[in-house]
């Protein structure tokens, strides 16, 4: 199946949607990123969560009852940022980072042990029927849709409770098979479906009420490359069309490449890096690799003359090395005729760092970030 | 339409009245959703309405024999325990018909972490709990409660006039939004304390004490099932009531009370239970 490229049809379909846009005259804007005009406010954030050591067997369990030896985990800590109308943010981290936690927080699901939040005028936890009508949520590993029945019987149920007319009801579905083909198994009962269809389903499911705002929690998880480019598609397209504002975790950079021009990373419950994917890597893009693979591996011993000069040398496999080095301070065309003149080459690559391996390094504290915002 | 600006609810009773309505008639689409899967699956209905009907059966068989042995109990007879057990089954049956849900929520709901997706929706998280799926085959324990009052009472002798019909559906009302109340409380306690087995089973097991006469137990059960757990008041004393029997104190104008106080009791815990919910991790 081959994608084709996503366009929002104009016309009876796009009426049903409001355009989540309120022009600012043009000498308003305020350059200040804590604009009163932001959509997300979070300041100092914290999730701590108070998890105890469970006694196995029965006895165990009735000491449970009485006795806990309790432990504090801040799975989110400290976090503040701001995100303004129509952003796309892709917010990641490593597993246990406080990702679904802060998620859980800004859609209403958790109440944050402290800090603030103010999302669109309303505090989540606080106001939350009338906060959850303005967001659509979701959870890429759980589905918000009813188990038992075709999913147009769930669709048919949330219009009822979102409270949406069957005019625009209509239109929206229309327009959601357009983009997401879900046409096929609007008939299904959600436990028949297979994770891609689910997805889709669950992302029209999300949006049935046209929010302003869409939370997702990674979206593209266990998906193929075709149901990955789709959702990417329907992203931008909403994103591009009606300006709504997405905050989006995911582990496939991918995702972040393609549809986020701001990031936020965050580990052990704490911010290590807001702001644009391209200034991250120009900053960290000072780093690039040489990979080169050996004639024979009784060369190798003559490497050892590099790491004396302060270079890394790591062994990718068998006969191919790789060797990371910063740019400023070593040229590039030296160290090429370096290698040259130490071993014999069979094959060479220069790359520049890849996105993965800067994040990677960042997870492991080993590359140093400003935070700016 | 959603739109940027917060959306202007209306407040106080005004408000009040408006989400009353809207689930109302949210009510009315949650039950066809459940029970379009039910006719999906008719044959299943079918077993489980059978069973669930030898089981009241079985149950009320007990009374039948044990007064074959002895011709009173407590000072009542056959005829007027039969009513005050069919009067049970009511309030009975309309928990079983909503408890579905509550019998497993901590399990389903916290320690799944299913209650997320109820918490994003924008109705009421108690609601969505207790509508979400139904035993309708419960009808028979209600319609056999209804059809042991009326035999009795035609054995009786007495009359039902309209005003012990408006008491039978008020009190079956009252008797049953008790029941329900405190199974809610009891699911609360899945917010602060995760484990997976509940305290609702001994409790389930009380509402068997609600079935006979409260004289028939000593003091301090006829206190804790009036006061503490009150599955004795809630029957007992509405039924003395419509049988015109002449007791002392006569409890059945506080059972409306009761059942205010402990549904008020109910909701607060639960609001106050999901600010606790911890989801899950992942
Ligand atoms: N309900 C909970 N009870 C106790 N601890 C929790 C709970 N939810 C999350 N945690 C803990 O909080 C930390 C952050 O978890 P969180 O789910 O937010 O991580 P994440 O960034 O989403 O990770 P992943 O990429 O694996 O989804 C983890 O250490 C996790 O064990
Ligand atoms: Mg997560």
């Amino acid at each position: 199946m081959a994608a084709a490229p996503v366009r929002l049809i104009r016309g009876p379909a796009s009426r049903a949607f409001v355009q989540h846009q309120r022009r600012a005259p043009v000498n308003a804007r305020i350059p200040n990123r804590m604009s009163a005009d932001s959509l997300i406010h979070v300041q100092e954030l914290s999730k701590h969560f108070r998890t105890f050591k469970r006694r196995e067997g029965v006895w165990g369990s009735i000491q449970n009852l009485f006795v806990r030896d309790y432990r504090t985990v801040a799975a989110v800590d400290r976090v503040g940022f701001t995100i303004e109308r129509g952003e796309m943010v892709g917010y990641i981290g490593p597993n246990g980072a406080g990702k679904s936690t802060t998620i859980k927080m800004l859609t209403g699901i958790l109440v944050p042990t402290s800090g603030e939040i103010r999302i669109n005028g309303y505090v989540p936890y606080r106001q939350r029927r009338q906060y959850v009508k303005t967001i659509g949520v979701v959870f890429g590993q759980r589905t918000q849709l009813w188990w038992d029945i075709a999913v147009i019987e769930s669709f048919k149920l949330l219009r009822r409770i979102y409270d949406v007319s069957q005019r625009d009801f209509d239109a929206r579905m229309e327009h959601f098979d357009a983009i997401l083909n879900i046409r096929d198994y609007l008939h299904t009962p959600v436990r028949k479906l297979s994770l891609g269809e689910r997805m889709r389903c669950d992302l029209a499911a999300a949006l049935l009420h046209n929010p302003p705002l869409l939370f997702l929690d990674e979206p593209t998880i266990g998906l193929d490359v075709v149901a990955k480019d789709h959702i990417r598609q329907f992203l931008r397209a909403i994103n591009r069309e009606f300006r709504t504002t997405v905050l989006l975790t995911t582990h496939d950079l991918d995702d972040i490449e393609e549809l986020c021009r701001r990031i936020m990373i965050i580990d052990h419950g704490k911010v290590l890096y807001d702001g644009h994917l391209a200034q991250l890597k120009q900053q960290l893009l000072r780093t690039k690799q040489i990979k080169f693979a050996l004639k024979d591996r009784t060369q190798a011993g003559c490497l050892d003359a590099f790491s004396r000069d302060g270079l890394e040398v790591d062994q990718v496999d068998e006969l191919t090395y790789r060797i990371r080095f910063d740019r400023v301070k070593v040229s590039t065309s030296g160290l090429i005729r370096k290698i040259l003149d130490a071993v014999d080459v069979r094959d060479l690559l220069i790359e520049d760092e890849p996105i993965e391996e800067i994040i990677k390094r960042i997870y492991a504290g080993e590359a140093h970030l400003e935070v700016s915002v | 339409m959603p739109t940027l600006t917060p959306i202007s609810e209306k407040s106080g009773i005004a408000g009040l009245l408006d989400a009353g309505e809207r689930h109302f008639g949210l009510f009315f689409d949650y039950f066809s959703q459940y029970a379009k899967v039910r006719v999906s699956y008719r044959g299943d209905f079918f077993i489980s309405l059978a069973t669930s009907f030898a089981a009241t059966i079985f149950a009320l068989s007990f009374v039948v024999v044990l007064f074959q042995k002895v011709p009173q109990l407590a000072g009542w007879r056959f005829e007027e325990v039969l009513f005050l057990y069919g009067f049970s089954l009511i309030p009975y049956g309309i928990f079983n018909i909503v408890s579905l849900n509550l019998y497993d929520f901590g399990n389903n709901y916290i320690i799944e972490g299913k209650f997320d997706r109820v918490l994003l929706r924008p109705i009421s998280s108690l609601f969505q709990v207790l509508f979400e799926t139904f035993r309708i085959e419960s009808l028979q324990e209600v319609a056999t409660g209804v059809f042991c009052m009326w035999w009795a009472t035609r054995h009786l002798g007495l009359a039902w006039t309209p005003a012990k019909v408006a008491m039978l559906f008020f009190f079956g009302l009252c008797a049953g939004i008790i029941y329900i109340s405190v199974f809610l409380i009891l699911s609360t306690v899945s917010f602060w304390f995760e484990d997976r087995i509940g305290v609702h089973p001994p409790v389930w097991n009380v509402m068997a004490f609600g079935r006979y006469p409260l004289s028939i137990y000593s003091g301090m059960v006829q206190f804790f099932l009036c006061w503490i757990i009150p599955f004795g008041l809630a029957s007992f004393y509405p039924s003395v009531r419509m049988l015109g029997r002449t007791i002392s104190p006569q409890y059945a104008p506080l059972v409306p009370v009761v059942a205010v106080v402990f549904l008020t009791i109910a909701i607060s815990l639960w609001n106050f239970g999901t600010r606790h919910y911890s989801s899950t991790g992942t």
